[in-house]
């Protein structure tokens, strides 16, 4: 794997979001790297929290999906954690 | 309302698979169309175009494995990028491979097997849980059968169908069998053929 790849995941993951979203401004992702996986943590306005997951989680499920694909193709694991704001 | 421009949407849709491809890694090519809403839609509109995405290229088999999981997720992100309501789903499809008609082959198996257990058996014939399109393929098969009427039954992810003897409904329906990644194709469903 090479940074190359690392920074177009958590792009596409971005884009996805942006695209899901009414305020596409608040899509954050952040990347943690480990040896066998990398986390994608994605962070949206609360309002569109329930756009990212989706009735019955469908929308994180395809979103995984397309990342287990994408794991297949760069041989690295990569996983989507959606944050919920608490306040 | 359904599309109301589909230049726009068609672009919405090749946005993220340009992303997909791009930022992915994938090897794929795609090419939107148009064309008429199918005869059996649910969608009473006959204005109403349907976006058809066919999708192609080396990594295409990755859509069509464990029952099109992948060929599903794209599709359905596309859907609620475009902001549909799920009675809108049929407006946009994607395929790669062929994949949708092998389905709705095997969906007609799977239909003509089930049938003939509940006509040999008397007793309902519980499906594995499956997803609005496909039960909507499995009930209209049965709708053509004279002998025989189809229930969906159950909430959300875990929904599956009950067939029945015609008017038996009030027969309890079995415990649907457990889903295989697969799908009906790969869960043996043609074995019934095998006692003809």
């Amino acid at each position: 794997m090479t940074q190359m790849d690392m920074l177009s995941v958590d792009d596409l993951v971005r884009e996805i979001a942006k695209a899901l979203v009414d305020a596409p401004e608040a899509v954050e992702v952040e990347t943690v790297s480990r040896e066998e996986n990398t986390v994608l943590r994605l962070r949206v306005a609360p309002q569109d929290v329930g756009k990212v997951i989706g009735k019955q989680g469908r929308t994180a499920r395809s979103v995984r999906t397309i990342l287990g694909a994408v794991s297949m193709k760069m041989h690295h694991r990569y996983t989507l954690d959606i944050l919920e704001e608490e306040d | 309302m359904p599309l109301a421009n589909l230049q726009q949407a068609a672009q919405q849709v090749a946005n993220f698979l340009n992303n997909v491809i791009r930022l992915g890694g994938l090897r794929l090519k795609y090419r939107i169309s148009a064309s008429a809403l199918p005869a059996d839609s649910l969608i009473d509109d006959s204005e109403a175009q349907v976006l058809n995405v066919e999708i192609a290229g080396p990594d295409a088999p990755m859509l069509t494995q464990r029952g099109g999981e992948l060929l599903r997720s794209l599709e359905h992100i596309a859907l609620q990028i475009l902001r549909l309501d799920p009675r809108e789903h049929d407006l946009v499809s994607f395929d790669a491979l062929n994949f949708k008609a092998l389905r709705a082959q095997e969906i007609q198996m799977a239909a003509e097997t089930a049938a003939n257990k509940v006509r040999e058996s008397g007793q309902p014939y519980a499906f594995p849980p499956s997803n609005s399109r496909e039960r909507r393929m499995l009930h209209l098969a049965f709708k053509d059968m004279e002998d025989v009427e189809s229930h969906s039954l159950g909430e959300g992810q875990e929904r599956y169908l009950v067939v029945y003897p015609k008017g038996k409904t009030h027969l309890p329906a079995p415990t649907p069998t457990m889903p295989s990644r697969g799908g009906y194709g790969d869960r043996g469903g043609r074995g019934g053929f095998r006692r003809r």
